[in-house]
């Protein structure tokens, strides 16, 4: 409680940085959701701005197939990356935190390529990954994992699995780094009254790591989908879309259609459905994570 | 209680693990150094005569280093701006209640989670209307909607950390509110600052969709300059190696003096590390 | 005249009731005690001193001066907390000198004044040290110091003695009684242990549910408590208190009488302290029959738990009991001088 001067007032020192953000963010925001019922166009003459109702809505909802395909594309790379990268950060950061006693500097080493440009993730594995001369594709053939000439990112069906590894090799060692955070924060009482009560390895994983850990999961796989729904800079360094439209995820989709066609209107809507999406997926964090079991709740300025 | 079995499997896996995530960024810190003839070997070449020919070629010649001067002003300036307004605010997060407190915490979150593709279009528009276009200052302004809340709540962290008793000692000795926070509070966050200030600097460097979008030409930063490296005919991997390399190595160093604090900047606060 | 509490409330946001309607006066020199079990709104009734809590109703008077609306700096006190707040940026020379510096104190001024506590509190050799270098102890004689070094109208004490290990808790104990004696400083001390209160106050204020029940010097609190509350609170073990009803100077409860005097008829508590009550070699016309149902050493004395029907009672002997066991029959007095009665209802002490 302690605050006894300025209550009232201080609250005021958050005004700048709400002030900030209303204009940069809240304001293009509404100005986002205000053109999606247009059809402003910047190609097409005649396509002004003129209100046009819900009929981008229901073209984007019951027409256009690309984009629904386009967000199955993203659920699915969402549903892999973050399954696969939370096994292998799991076991990673279980193997670090049971064998290897000296663990920090090797989670400095792993940091390396979570800490990369995304952009630059792009760059390094478009060179590794070119079909006759890159690092990766010579060494896999070479076990003989794949047997291709051609570039990886121009092959239909191996561009998306290509993009997943990537993501996978850039942020496995942050599921890693929190997950082993987490581990190292639990209290060890649990874990001896487990063994003191006849508990295996497996039941002890089983009946007290995992429960402890729930809403370090929770958040690191809530993190980790968030941000990969909003995967734009890999991918549109690596492929733009391509081939065809077999890597155009809705962040790359919503690019094409307002950089590319300039379909302003249509693209709003498509940029709000990103938005929504992650604005569902923040509240279920800040409930699972903040809410639950008043964790790290914003704090109450709580009594003495 | 560990067998030594288990201990050398679990050593030897890690090896494995380490060369998986480490070999493609080694690889390409070597490229940077090969001669073209080296770099576009048929076998892999891991042992060569290095050339230091691509750095200045591609930074001088090229005209890349304008770009990495102002990816540093971007990402400093977006720090310096971020942690002014921000950090006032993480304080009153950490000492005050009032109402709506709760809501507004969730508001600072979502701006940080919001997804820039979905932005950039609106802000745009509204840039150009302000005039900002292709000046430095609109990517400035850009990465303050995520570093603003970065800063929030790590240092609604840090501050929180600092006993309450810290202020109300202040207090007796003979500060008023401001003074406590200005003269006692904030040295005594300072480790704290410096580390939100270099995770600032970091995601304001890496990020490529708003500088891409808001400046063209004159003010691009060094994100920006890399698609322009990959062209369909015969790309210069030495020199792309050589701005990936630049791009990267300083955050890397960056990177390991702030590790300690990492996850609980990456974790909105809620793992501490 | 010094300083007083008058008619001081304070509510918390969400509905508690910390103190209700608090008056409390009491002399520059003296060294008050707020003692209280946790709840009471001890620690609340200090902060609204220092000035770091704001009453939400009454006023609080230092010297006939209003210092209820004021900032804590302008209170002229200082405060030692319970868990010190030490600025472990600065060093211990530089914490200890820091309200100086922050009141403008002139330079040359403050090194001798800085020098000067620390001697007194002896702890010369730490100057140079970082709070994180200072053992639980050491840090509590820097926060005194840092309290003491601008000679405040009151220094306020927040249960300081309560993270130390209990032999240094002994030590600084008598060193602050010493301390008070020597500087002549108001002191303002707040804890839950009854024997700190008992040794170090000139005053005790003893409150519970936020309200003060008795304030008065040590001697008075334990031997006359003002209600049955302050009784059990007030040494160790607690007073024993039987339920029962006084007919014709006669204490009759379940199973046994005892004889009082001066007391009307009516239901009454009986109180008698564990060290009061006399033990018997054998059955006299005052003593009554109990049976020894447990027995503690606390060298050097003992403790005999004690039951009669459904009556159990605690006592306190200062000799050997030689070869009592469990099960055993004993003979007790108990002194009519060292009988206290309170009302079953509100529990004050009848006179």
């Amino acid at each position: 409680m302690g605050a006894v001067l300025d209550r009232g007032t201080a609250p005021l020192l958050l005004v700048p940085s709400v002030i900030l953000l209303l204009v940069i963010l809240v304001g293009p925001f509404f100005y986002m959701v205000w053109t999606g019922f247009t059809d402003l166009h910047y190609a097409l003459p005649g396509r002004d701005g003129s209100f046009v109702g819900f009929d981008n809505f229901r073209r984007l909802m019951q027409e256009d197939q690309i984009f629904w395909k386009s967000f199955l594309l993203t659920m699915k790379f969402v549903f892999w990356v973050v399954t696969i990268e939370f096994i292998l950060g799991f076991a990673l950061a279980m193997l670090l935190f049971h064998y290897i006693r000296q663990h920090r500097f090797i989670l400095t080493l792993l940091l390396v390529p979570m800490m990369l440009a995304p952009v630059a993730v792009g760059l390094i594995w478009k060179l590794l990954l070119q079909g006759d001369l890159g690092m990766v594709t010579y060494y896999m053939r070479l076990i003989g994992i794949i047997d291709l000439r051609t570039a990886v990112m121009s092959n239909a069906s191996l561009v998306m699995p290509a993009i997943m590894m990537i993501d996978v090799w850039q942020w496995t060692p942050f599921v890693t780094l929190v997950m082993l955070a987490g581990l190292l924060s639990l209290p060890k009482e649990p874990f001896e009254a487990a063994v003191m009560d006849g508990a295996g390895p497996v039941q002890v994983f089983r009946d007290v790591t995992l429960p402890l850990l729930r809403p370090i999961i929770a958040l690191v796989m809530l993190l980790r989908g968030i941000d990969a729904f909003k995967e734009f800079d890999k991918v549109f360094i690596l492929t733009g879309g391509g081939p065809g439209i077999a890597t155009e995820m809705l962040s790359i989709y919503t690019f094409r259609i307002n950089f590319k066609n300039w379909d302003l209107g249509y693209g709003a809507v498509s940029a709000f459905m990103v938005y929504l999406v992650v604005l569902i997926m923040c509240s279920i964090f800040y409930k699972a994570v903040y809410w639950n079991e008043g964790r790290a709740k914003p704090p109450k300025a709580g009594k003495s | 209680m560990i067998s030594r079995g288990w201990r050398m499997a679990a050593v030897a896996t890690l090896v494995v693990v380490l060369v998986v995530f480490l070999t493609p960024y080694i690889w390409i810190f070597l490229t940077s150094f090969k001669t073209r003839l080296d770099a576009l070997a048929d076998v892999p070449v891991w042992a060569f005569t290095p050339t230091f020919e691509h750095y200045p070629k591609i930074f001088i010649d090229k005209g890349y280093l304008p770009l990495v001067w102002n990816s540093l002003f971007v990402a400093i300036s977006s720090t310096l701006l971020s942690l002014t307004v921000g950090t006032p605010a993480a304080y009153v997060f950490a000492r005050y209640d009032f109402p709506g407190k709760e809501d507004l915490f969730f508001f600072f979150l979502t701006t940080r989670m919001a997804p820039p593709i979905s932005i950039v279009v609106p802000m745009f528009l509204l840039f150009s209307v302000l005039g900002l276009t292709d000046k430095p200052i609109a990517v400035i302004l850009a990465h303050t909607t995520f570093n603003v809340s970065l800063v929030v709540w790590m240092m609604r962290g840090f501050f929180a950390d600092i006993p309450r008793e810290i202020d109300e000692a202040a207090m007796m000795d003979g500060h008023t509110r401001g003074g406590t926070f200005l003269k006692v509070l904030l040295p005594l966050a300072a480790p704290g600052m410096a580390a939100t200030a270099v995770l600032c600097f970091i995601l304001s460097w890496n990020e490529f969709l708003y500088a891409f979008i808001l400046v063209a030409f004159e003010g691009r930063t060094l994100t920006v300059g890399i698609p322009g490296l990959v062209t369909p005919h015969g790309t210069l991997w030495g020199q792309v190696a050589a701005v990936a390399v630049v791009a990267t190595l300083p955050i890397l160093l960056f990177t390991f003096l702030v590790q300690k604090h990492l996850v609980r900047g990456m974790t909105f606060g809620a793992v501490k590390g | 005249m010094g300083v007083s509490f008058n008619q001081v409330s304070k509510v918390f946001a969400d509905g508690t009731v910390a103190l209700n309607k608090l008056s409390l006066e009491f002399d520059k020199g003296e060294f008050v005690i707020l003692l209280g079990p946790s709840g009471s709104g001890k620690t609340t009734a200090c902060r609204i001193l220092a000035g770091l809590e704001e009453a939400t109703q009454g006023s609080v008077f230092v010297d006939e001066r209003d210092i209820t609306g004021l900032p804590p700096r302008e209170r002229n006190m200082s405060m030692v907390f319970q868990n010190y707040a030490l600025y472990s940026h600065k060093s211990v020379y530089e914490n200890i000198a820091y309200p100086l510096r922050v009141r403008k104190i002139a330079k040359g001024n403050i090194d001798s004044r800085v020098k000067d506590i620390a001697r007194v509190l002896q702890i010369e050799d730490l100057l140079d040290r970082r709070p994180s270098q200072l053992s639980g102890g050491q840090a509590q004689r820097v926060a005194v110091a840092r309290a003491l070094v601008w000679n405040p109208d009151i220094c306020l004490m927040d249960e300081p003695l309560s993270n130390l290990d209990a032999l240094l808790r002994l030590q600084t104990r008598t060193e602050l009684k010493r301390l008070h004696d020597d500087l002549g400083h108001t002191f303002v001390f707040v804890t839950h242990d009854q024997e700190e209160a008992m040794t170090l106050g000139t005053r005790i204020a003893v409150l519970n549910e936020g309200e003060l029940v008795q304030f008065d010097i040590p001697r008075r609190i334990y031997h006359e408590p003002a209600t049955r509350f302050v009784a059990e609170f007030i040494g160790r073990p607690a007073m024993n208190i039987i339920e029962g009803e006084i007919t014709e100077g006669l204490f009759k409860a379940d199973v046994f009488e005892v004889p009082v005097t001066g007391q009307p008829d009516g239901p009454v508590a009986m109180g008698i302290r564990p060290e009061q009550i006399i033990l018997k070699d054998g059955p006299t016309d005052e003593a009554i029959g109990f049976e020894l149902d447990m027995l503690e050493l606390v060298e050097p004395d003992t403790l005999l738990f004690v039951n009669k029907g459904n009556a159990s009672m605690v006592v306190r002997v200062m000799r050997d009991v030689g070869d009592l066991v469990r099960g055993s029959q004993i003979h007790l007095e108990i002194p009519h001088r060292f009988q206290h009665f309170f009302e079953i209802g509100d529990g004050r002490r009848r006179l």
